[in-house]
């Protein structure tokens, strides 16, 4: 007898709105494999770069829990200045990000292990959860207008665009996550040094 | 003054389910901005390897159109005629890539417009059917079967499948297209375990 596997998109409950609901769950999906797909690194695979000025694993793991803090500030709570250092104990400086090109992986994140990364996405996931319950329908097409940029433009997105934001950023990551984890196998693999 | 920048998330119009039109409407958003991502790759970079065995741009793309095809084929509960629609096999992206091996022939001096055009099948056919379906074909339940069994699968996850099975390839492309600049033509990566 062959097992069925059933694979659902589902509503959580404890959220106002169910549109938001399903929202987290995607992103709990993601976050679900990128658990599974980083099981295992060591700090040196963590902050191993392919080519001087490209990004580390490390890096990519502290700049989306950084991102997921600071868009639930700014994009879903209203705040006028993010302050994911207060949720994930990182900095925008810490993450380096973007990197020079020809730089060095960002020095504030040298040595750290896979459970300093996972701390920080789990706080952060909380923290959008936090917040998330208490969004209903009508919020998603809520507009929010930031400040204007010193070079004079202006964002509007609605909190709909932040959680889709949200979602695809975390997924676009993973898979670099995914890509750099396999040319380290293919280039261990192939002797190159 | 600048005009404000707008990134409004709004489903698309005509598809009888809004949920499903905001699906659609995440999707063309990946595909914009994966369209001006890609502009400028000769056909040189779409088919550089970071290392043998490792994907190229024009995999990954070639890859999203198929898979993208292939799940609403099930979703559609149809057979994927992905030779038909889109004029490339299922298996034409050669992902999985064996250990060590080059790109795919069949996808050899293909150019942007090629991937362009092969994205573009893919998503027309999804419209086709998003215009079908209503709010109950979200919670519709179809088989799948996959080498470590048999699978069910809701449509809605489909979608999100789709959704986030693209984003994750667009973020790779981009980390290509970033390696490939910072390669000296002819060099390769540094190899793990050397001093960068």
């Amino acid at each position: 007898m062959t097992p069925t596997i059933t694979t659902r998109l589902a509503t959580p409950e404890g959220y106002r709105s169910a549109a938001v609901a399903r929202f987290v769950w995607q992103l709990d999906e993601q976050r679900r494999r990128l658990t599974e797909d980083t099981r295992g690194l060591t700090p040196a695979d963590l902050e191993w770069q392919s080519a001087p000025g490209m990004n580390t694993i490390g890096m990519l793991l502290a700049h989306i829990a950084f991102a997921e803090a600071n868009l639930a500030q700014v994009g879903l709570n209203g705040e006028v200045t993010g302050h994911p250092h207060d949720v994930i104990g990182i900095t925008e400086a810490d993450e380096g990000m973007p990197l020079v090109s020809g730089a060095p992986p960002a020095p504030a994140l040298a040595g750290k292990d896979l459970a300093f990364f996972d701390a920080a996405l789990a706080s952060a996931r909380e923290h959008t959860r936090t917040i998330a319950r208490t969004l209903s329908d009508a919020d998603l097409m809520a507009d929010v207008v930031r400040p204007p940029r010193p070079d004079g433009t202006q964002r509007v997105f609605n909190k709909g665009w932040v959680l889709y934001h949200l979602l695809e950023h975390e997924a676009g990551h993973h898979g670099q996550i995914n890509l750099l984890r396999h040319l380290q196998r293919a280039m261990a693999g192939s002797g190159a040094a | 003054m600048h005009a404000p920048r707008q990134r409004i998330l709004v489903p698309v119009a005509g598809i009888p389910s809004p949920e499903i039109g905001l699906f659609l409407a995440q999707m063309d958003d990946q595909s914009r901005r994966l369209t001006e991502d890609s502009r400028g790759a000769t056909v040189a970079e779409l088919a550089w390897q970071p290392r043998p065995g490792t994907n190229t741009i024009g995999m990954l793309m070639a890859h999203n159109a198929i898979v993208e095809l292939y799940w609403i084929s099930i979703a559609a509960g149809i057979p994927c005629d992905c030779q038909g629609l889109l004029g490339v096999g299922m298996d034409d992206d050669g992902i999985p890539l064996p250990e060590g091996a080059l790109p795919p022939a069949t996808l050899a001096g293909k150019d942007l417009a090629f991937f362009d055009d092969l994205r573009a099948r893919a998503r027309a056919f999804t419209y086709g059917w998003a215009k079908r379906w209503t709010a109950d074909d979200l919670d519709r339940t179809v088989p799948w079967t996959r080498r470590d069994g048999e699978w069910t699968v809701n449509v809605r996850w489909i979608l999100y499948h789709v959704l986030e099975h693209e984003a994750g390839h667009y973020g790779q492309i981009n980390f290509v297209r970033h390696l490939y600049r910072s390669t000296p033509a002819g060099a390769e990566p540094v190899a793990p375990g050397t001093p960068t």
